[in-house]
């Protein structure tokens, strides 16, 4: 059996935002976070708590105030990091066609056309974009939108993903299929995904492990739960109600 | 039962055909300028010619001007001037506009600067840039380079400025560098904004030439129109008023519609 390997090491992080060295007030503090290679991550947490600014760390957005971030991928491209943005409006570039803005990454690292149609129609087909490739963003629905962000993302070939709340805007049914096939996509491609909700329900169906954070300020992560549950997940099951309850009661022992 | 059904049918269908041609006819803009020609005649008849002729004397006075084809070489160089000014302030002003954007310390020297300057109007420059430039035809193109600068920097500027932060993040994720976030994502956002600058600067433009042209040139438009008064022809004026207008009027739909046609991707013209 293979060693398992981390992928994402966090020790004792910190946020601030303000810079009043005296007195700052941290959004995040003392966040200690390890990921394993090719885990399903959640991060769970109220509105406001941090987890976006915590996402936001560790794809190099933002510098860490305190604390020490390794990131391991033995990954050729830039940082291995891909980002998926809790709106595709303000995220896709709306003067692209689905196959360009797929293309885009591939295009600036000079990737010759023809290898780039190639890799963007193998993300069209895997992303379920099929019959999309010359329509604008504009055009399409907020699922499909998604779909074209994860498939921008995936061209890079990453070894990380991180998302945030992705599926947030979207109805519930659009959102119980986008999820399902993200499901998918992770077991096809092996990526190592950081996906970021406030929705319990959620982080049942798609992680393999959650980690819960406080409200902040001075938020962290305070438990982490293994969801022992075979997918793809059935909401209908007592085992699955059992983890629901006992996800909310960790919320309950924090006061949210 | 079946034939009575159709008929009803029919019927319905030509009084929808009726009000689509009605409605295709108040879209395109005619009633408006018949109005104006009415209005215009009426008040022409309680006047003088010399002080406010009618369209009919307006037109015949376009005839008299444009018969020896003085009226098309002056609609040529005045529009000659517009467009050289117009288009060299877009080149200028376009550059500026993206690196105040891009540049926050930039930014922050430039902008109070800009705030005092754009308001003084091209007109109060004229005698200044006549020293400047000389008569010539420098002077009245750099006017109109000054008129449109602002506008379209201004116009630039502000669509740098509205980018949202998703996209130039994922262009950073996805490995694009600085050059390319610029080549591939600012300046692509920013072409509508642009875009509508560079229509407003055309407004500005005319003003400042027409003003350029009234001061110092012997030919041009607005040499026309102040040429008028010396000989009483007023009608000449009225004819250079419509002149102007007509000219604004094509550039800016052909400006439109060649956005529509090759930046349609950026919905510039929405
Ligand atoms: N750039 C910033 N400057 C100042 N405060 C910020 C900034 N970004 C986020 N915050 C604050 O940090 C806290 C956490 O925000 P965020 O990470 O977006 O929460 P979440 O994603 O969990 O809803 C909020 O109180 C927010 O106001
Ligand atoms: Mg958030």
């Amino acid at each position: 059996m293979p060693a398992i390997a981390d992928a994402i090491i966090l020790k004792n992080g910190a946020k601030t935002f303000q810079q009043d060295e005296d007195s700052p007030t941290y959004v995040l503090k003392g966040v200690d976070l390890t990921i394993e290679k090719g885990q399903f991550y959640i991060l769970l947490g109220p509105s406001g708590c941090g987890k976006s600014t915590l996402l936001n760390i560790i794809a190099g957005f933002l510098e860490l105030s305190e604390g020490n971030l390794e990131i391991v991928t033995s990954n050729t491209n830039r940082d291995g990091r891909g980002f998926v943005f809790q709106s595709a409006d303000s995220a896709l570039f709306p003067w692209l066609t689905v196959e360009e803005n797929i293309a885009f990454g591939l295009k600036m690292k000079k990737v010759p056309t023809e290898e780039r149609k190639k890799i963007a129609e193998h993300y069209i087909k895997l992303t379920g974009l099929t019959g999309h490739a010359k329509k604008f963003p504009d055009n399409l629905s907020g699922g499909m939108k998604q779909r074209v962000q994860l498939a921008r993302v995936l061209a890079n070939e990453p070894e990380i993903l991180l998302m945030d709340e992705p599926f947030g805007a979207l109805d519930a049914m659009t959102r119980r299929s986008m999820q399902n096939e993200l499901i998918r996509i992770w077991r096809e491609t092996n990526k190592t995904i950081i996906f970021v909700t406030h929705d319990i329900q959620e982080a049942i169906i798609l992680g393999q492990k959650i980690g819960i954070m406080s409200v902040g300020p001075s938020s962290k992560i305070t438990t982490t739960y293994d969801v022992k549950l075979s997918y793809p997940r059935d909401l209908t099951t007592a085992e699955f109600n059992d983890c629901y309850r006992r996800v909310q009661a960790h919320f309950e022992d924090y006061g949210i | 039962m079946t034939t009575i059904k159709v008929e009803a049918a029919n019927t319905k269908t030509t009084v929808i055909e009726k009000k689509k041609k009605v409605n295709r006819f108040l879209k395109s803009g005619v009633l408006g300028w018949v109005v104006i020609l009415v209005v215009w005649q009426i008040a022409s008849l309680f006047s003088e010619e010399m002080f406010l002729p009618s369209p009919y004397a307006t037109f015949k006075g376009m005839i008299e001007i444009a018969s020896d084809g003085t009226l098309f070489v002056y609609m040529g160089y005045s529009f000659a001037r517009v467009l050289a000014g117009w288009s060299l302030g877009l080149l200028i002003a376009v550059p500026v506009g993206l690196l105040i954007g891009t540049n926050t310390w930039i930014r922050t020297i430039l902008e109070p600067v800009i705030n005092f300057v754009r308001f003084i109007p091209p007109l109060a420059f004229i005698t200044l840039f006549m020293l400047w430039f000389g008569i010539g035809e420098q002077s009245k193109v750099f006017l109109i380079v000054y008129a449109t600068f602002f506008v379209i920097t201004i116009n630039t500027l502000t669509g740098v400025l509205s980018i949202s932060k998703d996209k130039l993040l994922s262009a950073r994720s996805m490995g694009a560098t600085k050059f390319q976030t610029l080549l591939h994502v600012v300046i692509p956002a920013a072409v509508p904004y642009i875009f509508t600058g560079a229509k407003l600067a055309m407004g500005s433009s005319f003003m400042a030439i027409i003003g350029a042209e009234m001061v110092a040139a012997n030919e041009g438009i607005g040499f026309m129109i102040w040429n008028a008064r010396l000989y009483f022809k007023t009608d000449w004026i009225f004819v250079g008023l419509v002149v102007l207008g007509l000219m604004g009027f094509l550039m800016d739909r052909l400006f439109t519609y060649g956005g529509r046609k090759f930046l349609a991707r950026y919905k510039v013209v929405s």
